[in-house]
């Protein structure tokens, strides 16, 4: 185990000022999420134009410093993708956090790609994963407009 | 009473935790068990395992009579009148299904009123909430003052006509509140309010006496009083158990089974359908000998020393915030850190070797109301000791330092 690793200092930073965390104004999707066993909540707010490309994206909710990281980061790196691209990223990190070593999207810069390794670090801390995964499974609950709550225990 | 000497009782705290010696601040959550404990269970199922209360041969006969003697010095732990009024559950959220369920089906009408408090482990509130659909029961919550008590003016504030049940803990595991539960069952009787405790967190920590409290039915959770996991006891009024209907149906709670009929088994068995926690029960008769051979006065002063200091040591440290200020204060410490989130805190204490809880320990209502998400949780049992608060500090320190706090 090493903390160094879970609580890097771009975690740290994205934990403490997250970017986009505010409601979108006309967002035409969105979804909520929770975590019941710590609390942690997230609710996405997305806006696809006519070409299902996301011309913004927010959310609000509170939670640890590796759920508001993963969200901040997350909601960073999908504005200006389409839809195809978003699913994509999000199939990729979600792999990343569970079994492979690497991204291997094509649809993320390599600068992104290192901002998201650093969310890697809660492969040491099973309890710890889903913090950093909240925010992308209520992500795909929100382009595929599901009314019901992403809840991590089901 | 020397807790160096306990400690050593407990085999856990010899292993290295992550390469840590462990500081555990996990007991509300539930205890450490003692050697004789873990050494009782391996020794029945050893020597002397087999069902008990069915078959006449040797070792049913004895291993009835070992599951039997558990229920009378539960008994006499507990101070209750009657060894009958002592029933085994897989553990104290079944007890008070139990309560509320059977209550429900036989005493409960449509719009009578349940009275809870604001500091209810949602084992205390869930088990009610069923009776608002199937009974249209209305339940009603007596509110925490700032200091993180229910005070009884606050409850007898909220009694209406209508309210038939008052269902309270004795101890709250967030803030370490014990509430003064003869005082409220004296009001409640005098009303003719039935009162149920939730007494998980009571039970390792206070001093147990049902006559003397006079509650109609207490849930405890052995696994809390340094007992094995999947047993809880529900101590209920004769009375009531008497009255009541029974709860699980199947083997072992019957007097007759026909075609058109079946009649019930006396207390105990009535609510004891099925294969019982066997081992589980005979063990814990060595956790109560435990308790008593370090006696629950020595460890009410212990742990309201350890409490003081711990709060102590927390108020001097900038940042940390503790939850709640009861004066009548059990084993707990709830606390925050402003700008590290509780599971934040708890992680990186790990990494230390010190156990905590984070979240909202199953008291959502209760941290709606103090307006935080989460909170962390200190708690202790017989076996901590002072240098376990300065550890807790110094790993406190840590993440302050991670997080670059002041």
């Amino acid at each position: 185990m090493n903390l160094k690793e879970l609580y890097q200092e771009i975690i740290l930073e994205h934990g403490k000022n997250p970017r986009n965390l505010r409601k979108t104004e006309n967002f035409n999707k969105d979804a909520k999420g929770k975590n019941p066993l710590c609390g942690d909540n997230v609710h996405i707010y997305l806006k696809l134009n006519e070409n299902k490309k996301v011309e913004d994206i927010s959310f609000e909710g509170s939670g640890c410093a590796i759920s508001m990281a993963s969200a901040s980061i997350m909601t960073d790196l999908v504005k200006g993708k389409n839809e195809f691209e978003v699913r994509e990223i999000i199939e990729d990190f979600l792999s990343m956090i569970k079994k492979n070593p690497e991204l291997k999207s094509k649809n993320l810069k390599e600068d992104d790609k290192t901002k998201l390794m650093c969310l890697s670090g809660v492969k040491q801390y099973p309890m710890r994963v889903k913090c950093a995964t909240l925010s992308w499974h209520t992500l795909v609950s929100a382009i595929e407009n599901k009314k019901k709550k992403v809840n991590t225990e089901s | 009473m020397n807790i160096d000497t306990i400690k050593k009782e407990f085999p856990i705290f010899d292993e290295k935790i992550q390469n840590n010696d462990l500081v555990y601040l996990d007991s509300a959550n539930s205890s450490q068990k003692p050697k004789v404990v873990i050494d009782r269970i391996n020794e029945f199922y050893t020597k002397q395992f087999s069902n008990v209360g069915r078959s006449v041969h040797y070792l049913a006969v004895a291993a009835t009579n070992l599951y039997e003697n558990t229920r009378t010095s539960v008994q006499t732990y507990i101070n209750a009148k009657d060894k009958n009024e002592i029933v085994f559950t897989k553990g104290a959220t079944e007890a008070l299904n139990l309560v509320a369920n059977t209550l429900g089906q036989k005493y409960l009408k449509e719009g009578d009123e349940i009275l809870l408090t604001e500091l209810e482990h949602h084992s205390n509130y869930v088990p009610w909430h069923y009776l608002r659909k199937s009974k249209n029961i209305k339940i009603n919550f007596a509110e925490i003052n700032e200091d993180g008590e229910v005070p009884i003016e606050n409850i007898e504030k909220k009694i209406t006509s209508k309210t038939k049940i008052i269902g309270i803990s004795h101890l709250s595991n967030v803030t370490g509140a014990i509430l003064p539960i003869k005082e409220i069952t004296e009001l409640a009787h005098s009303k003719g309010i039935i009162v149920v405790v939730d007494g998980c967190q009571g039970a390792p920590h206070l001093k147990l006496d049902m006559q003397d409290l006079d509650c109609d039915f207490y849930a405890i959770s052995c696994h809390k009083m340094y007992g094995p996991t999947g047993l809880g006891i529900l101590y209920g009024k004769k009375k009531w158990l008497e009255e009541l209907p029974p709860y699980q149906g199947g083997g072992g709670m019957i007097k007759e089974v026909k075609k058109d009929r079946i009649t019930y088994g006396d207390l105990p068995n009535k609510y004891e359908a099925g294969t019982m926690a066997t081992a589980q029960v005979i063990a814990f008769d060595q956790s109560i000998k435990f308790l008593e051979s370090v006696g629950i006065e020595n460890i009410i002063k212990h742990e309201k020393e350890l409490i003081e200091y711990g709060q102590e040591i927390l108020r001097k440290n900038n940042s940390v915030k503790l939850i709640g200020k009861p004066k009548n204060k059990g084993g707990v410490l709830s606390f925050t850190i402003e700008g590290v989130h509780p599971h934040d805190i708890a992680t990186i204490l790990d990494e230390d070797g010190v156990a905590i809880r984070a979240g909202h320990h199953c008291c959502q209502i209760l941290h709606d109301k103090l307006e935080i998400s989460a909170s962390a949780r200190a708690s202790i049992g017989v076996y901590n000791n002072k240098e376990d608060f300065d550890q807790l500090n110094e790993s406190i320190n840590k993440c302050k330092k991670i997080f670059e706090l002041k």
